[in-house]
């Protein structure tokens, strides 16, 4: 009787090899069957102890038994080497953390103001700024706000020590309100000319969960020959489409401010709640996001353009507002403690 | 503003639901803030914008609603009543500050409670009822907006009224119970001897009615709106009449306000009228005609309006309207003063047609003659590069106390002050960004954050100016990952590496940093741009900054802003080997690498083409006085293969000028 049965050898040695599915393992199974310790090195080396009948069939079996073997593993491990990688070897906890180079944040107000900025740039803007120390006539009087206006009192505006080189009975001032740049600009150029002004601007409100005596202000202005009531709507609408959705519904309500005649405040239908109601839009469905109008003649009278010539729109917003808004932040005064973990949140 | 709908139903049969009522006032101008149920009636609170006096009454919200709706306006009528022709003693000292008052006097009054149409209107408005005089007054302010005061006759001495400036010194106990300071720049009602009121705002205990009064003298008077404001303001006071006086009351309404309250005051309170006086600098306020074209309006508009429901909506405003065609001829009623032009009329139209019926056009924008600021777009790189760099973006608050000033040993810079801060924690013009920085640092290490790294861009506020700088702060650890986590401390080197990389990123030539007195200063083109450096242990003491390491660098952005980039050219790539050698020297520590970098390329000329810093070593392994420094020096050409032998004289000679030119023993 033969030492070896190498039908059931074999049969094993193949349902071995098919239901491994690691090439580590694979490894190991060759070992077993073909290595220097193996199985076919043991038939190997018994053969001189065999008989003369039984030699030549026992080298015969050996050698078909190897050669299936070994393309049986050669199969097995490409189907292995194709599916897994050749790193399985190692031990790798997939769900550790990656390793990146370190990254900072840009502050979350930097972030809206360039989000609104660039949608302004891409409907053919240009972004100016100009300075925080203003003078009454630019701030004020420019902006048709009568002498005696509210707005003017120490209440309500920064006056700091210095006195206003052009008009020495008046202090300067911190701007209440990024619009003197548009006087400062128009003093300057001569339509037609598209811009957006992004800045500081200061206001003595006692500091709280939703005020700040600091906060910043977008201000637009596009002056033409032949700017209509109807490009204000049609330009802003654009405008929120673009920053909050397409399917953004806007509403344009009548408003005051001096500067702008007619004035309206805009509303887009909130995007929390899409106008059904919720407690971001206090359940009315909108959410006010700017002021704009069409500009006051009297500011063109202001800056000495002749009368009559030019139209004009003009809009503002607030940057602090339009972030809380967007990410529900309850208090205005995270801004401008800048605990990295909240800088680090955006 | 409160609005009854119960009342609103007096004036105007609109026919509409509360919620859509409020609905097209919003949309109208008068945004409804909240929809509130009194005593089975609607009240509406209503944001009036500043410039519409005239609608912080009943009446004047129905003329509103009547537009809107196209529905008449009806005012009730009431018992007319017989003025008599004897007058009671008006004195206006101050001219200016008192337009017109109108006095009366009614005799044999029956104090008593109001009607419950009175109560109930006035608990809409939020008013307690007191007795059927005093009501008389506040349901004729919600009704038409004109504030009334009622005297106790008999308790005016001398019966005499006079508006005056209060003299300096003098007091008065105002009906709330508090005694007020006066002084010359307040208005006061007075008797013969005394103030009896402060005009326009509040009146006086002395002279109150009460159960007891006879005889009452009704004043409806035109104040000053700014005098009644600062006067306001000054005292801390406001009511209901100040509020309305402060925006403007409507001047040709002040005896016919006053003839309503008195008509009311015989049918409520019985008595007769005594005397009567009207006191007027001016009794009417004249407004002008203008034209008003409606193809210019409509133009300007974007949407074509007929001049047909142009007169309709007018009319319904109480504007005069005239002329036939597109050409208008309108005025505005005496109590809009807003009311100033066409374009004025633009608005009263679109606003009462609806901002949401008229027209939407995209404009069509030309190129501007105004060019992009290069402030900001450089500013947009800068955030890039630093956040890159693993930076954070702080914002704020650039004015801050004398304490945050001294504590960062910065009070000898000139600063500017605030004139009216509105505490001492916001009193000054930063004149540095390290104030507000080591402020934020302070912040996050009392939160447990220490490893920071931060930026600002921000101004400082020289006296009377302003200027942009950047600002850096770095403390605690390198960034470390889990790999990676020996701790490190950040020093001098990783932000002079920060510093130089904006330069570098930007294609500008790079700085150099120079020892100045007290910090590092950052230089470029021999002109000083910035400072970096330590931040010391004063300083860090002073802002309880438990940290030995705070580094902060400074760039000045004026000038930065005026720095243009290399023009760059491309350098063709060489295939050709390049040859490295590594130098190790030790040389007294006085002695820079930057000297050693230009000797080296000095004699190295075009062949040597880069020198890389590799180590600085200190203490022990070397003797006292002295550093290691590791380099390698890369020789390359574009032309062809360096041999060994080219490069050889050319490495020797650096080796030997190192040691005669700076002493320095190769290692
Ligand atoms: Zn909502």
């Amino acid at each position: 009787m033969m030492r070896w049965d190498f039908d059931k050898i074999t049969q094993e040695a193949i349902k071995e090899i098919t239901a491994c599915d690691d090439l580590k393992n694979l490894e190991a199974l060759r070992v077993k069957f073909l290595g220097r310790k193996g199985l076919l090195t043991e038939v190997y080396s018994s053969l001189p102890t065999l008989s003369a009948e039984e030699k030549p069939l026992v080298g015969k079996n050996a050698n078909n038994f190897r050669n299936k073997i070994t393309s049986l593993l050669d199969e097995r491990r490409i189907l292995l080497e194709n599916t897994s990688t050749d790193i399985v070897a190692e031990t790798l906890d997939v769900s550790l953390p990656g390793i990146a180079a370190p990254v900072g944040r840009e502050h979350i107000l930097s972030q809206i103001i360039e989000e609104i900025c660039s949608t302004f740039e891409n409907l053919g803007f240009v972004v100016q700024d100009g300075p925080e120390i203003e003078t009454e006539f630019n701030n004020f009087t420019a902006l048709n706000i009568p002498a005696d206006h509210p707005s003017r009192d120490s209440f309500d505006t920064f006056y700091l020590e210095t006195p206003d080189p052009e008009q020495k009975d008046r202090n300067l001032l911190l701007r209440s309100q990024t619009s003197p740049v548009q006087i400062r600009l128009m003093k300057q150029f001569k339509p037609p000319f598209a811009v957006v002004i992004p800045g500081k601007v200061y206001r003595p409100d006692a500091v709280d969960a939703s005020h700040s005596f600091v906060f910043h202000q977008i201000e637009g202005l596009l002056v033409d020959e032949d700017i209509k009531f109807s490009d204000l709507k049609g330009l802003l609408t654009a405008f929120c489409q673009r920053l909050f959705g397409e399917k953004t519904r806007m509403r344009f309500r009548p408003h005051y401010f001096p500067f702008t005649e007619p004035s309206a405040e805009v509303d887009i239908s909130c995007y929390i709640c899409d106008g059904k109601g919720c407690s971001v839009c206090g359940r009315k469905g909108w959410l006010e996001i700017m002021g704009c109008g069409m500009v006051n003649p009297k500011v063109f009278e202001a800056v000495k353009y002749p009368k009559g010539k030019y139209t004009g729109l003009a809009f503002g917003m607030g940057v602090e507002r339009m972030a809380m808004l967007k990410y529900g932040i309850n208090d205005i005064r995270l801004f401008f403690e800048n605990d990295v973990r909240f800088l680090k949140q955006f | 503003m409160k609005l009854s709908l119960n009342w609103l139903n007096d004036f105007v049969r609109h026919g509409l639901l509360p919620e859509k009522l409020a609905e097209r006032l919003t949309m109208a101008g008068h945004e409804v803030k909240s929809i509130d149920e009194i005593a089975g009636d609607r009240v509406f609170e209503i944001e009036i914008t500043p410039n519409r006096p005239d609608c912080l009454n009943t009446l004047g919200l129905a003329r509103e609603v009547s537009a809107i709706v196209n529905k008449p306006l009806v005012l009730q009528k009431l018992k007319t009543i017989k003025i008599p022709k004897t007058l009671c003693s008006v004195t206006i000292e101050d001219r200016s500050a008192c337009l017109r008052y109108v006095g009366a006097v009614v005799e044999n009054i029956s104090i008593a409670e109001s009607p419950i149409v009175v109560k109930e209107r006035l608990q809409a408005m939020g008013v307690r009822s007191i007795n059927n005089v005093v009501d008389i007054t506040n349901y004729g302010l919600f009704e038409n907006g004109q504030p009334l005061h009622t005297f106790d006759y008999d308790k005016l001495i001398g019966g005499k009224i006079i508006v005056r400036r209060a003299k300096a010194g003098e007091k008065i106990v105002t009906l709330d119970g508090v005694e007020r300071q006066l002084n010359p720049s307040i208005l006061v009602i007075a008797d013969a001897e005394r103030a009896v009121a402060i005009a326009g705002i509040m009146g006086g205990q002395d002279t109150e009615v009460t159960a007891k009064t006879k005889r009452i003298l009704l004043e409806s008077a035109y104040f000053d709106p700014v005098l009644i404001r600062r006067a306001g303001r000054a005292l801390g006071l406001t009511s209901d009449s100040a509020y309305r006086f402060e925006r403007g009351v409507d001047l040709t309404n002040v005896d016919v306000a006053a003839k309503r309250a008195l008509s009311r005051l015989l049918d409520f309170a019985g008595g007769n009228i005594v005397n009567y006086r009207d006191v007027a600098v001016k009794k009417t306020v004249t407004q002008k005609q203008f034209s008003v074209d409606m193809k210019g309006i409509g133009h300007f508009l974007g949407t074509n309006i007929s001049a047909v429901q142009v007169k309709k909506i007018l009319g319904k405003l109480d504007f005069k309207v005239s002329g036939k065609g597109e050409c208008l001829k309108v005025m505005a009623p005496s109590f809009r003063s807003d009311i100033k032009g066409a374009i004025d009329i633009s608005e009263e139209i679109s606003r009462i047609i609806g901002y949401d019926r008229l027209d939407s056009s995209l404009p069509q924008i030309k190129p501007s003659a105004i060019v992009s600021s290069e402030r900001f777009q450089l500013k947009r790189k800068l955030r890039r590069i630093l956040t890159a760099q693993g930076l954070d973006e702080a914002i704020s608050y650039p004015l801050i106390s004398r304490g945050a000033i001294e504590k960062t040993n910065v009070a000898d810079l000139p600063i500017s002050r605030v004139k009216n801060p509105l505490s001492l924690d916001q009193e000054y013009l930063r004149p540095s960004l390290l104030a507000s920085l080591l402020a934020v640092v302070n912040l996050n290490f009392n939160h447990g954050q220490k490893n920071l790294r931060l930026f600002e861009l921000g101004k400082i506020y020289p006296p009377a100016g302003e200027k942009e700088v950047l600002g850096i702060v770095l403390t605690g650890n390198r960034p470390q990952n889990w790999q990676i986590n020996k701790k490190e401390t950040v020093d001098f080197y990783d932000l002079k590496g920060i510093v130089v990389r904006i330069f570098e990123t930007l294609g500008f030539d790079l700085p150099t940093c120079v020892l100045g007195k007290k910090t590092i200063d950052i230089v470029l083109e021999k002109e000083k741009i910035g400072f970096l450096g330590k931040v010391s242990k004063d300083i860090l003491k002073n802002w309880d900054l438990k940290s030995d390491d705070v580094y902060y660098a400074e760039i000045d952005l004026e000038k930065f802003y005026k720095l243009k980039p290399q023009i760059k050219r491309f350098v063709s790539l060489t295939d050709f080997p390049s040859i490295t050698r590594d130098v190790s020297i030790a040389v007294k520590q006085d002695v820079s690498f930057g000297q050693i970098e230009s000797l080296a390329r000095e004699i190295g000329s075009t062949h040597l083409i880069a020198i890389n810093f590799i180590e600085q070593y200190l203490g022990e392994k070397i003797a006292a006085g002295q550093k290691g420094l590791v380099f390698s020096l890369l020789y390359q050409s574009s032309q062809r293969t360096l041999t060994e032998a080219e490069i050889a004289p050319i490495h020797e000679k650096i080796l030997q000028r190192l040691s005669q030119d700076f002493g320095a023993v190769i290692r």
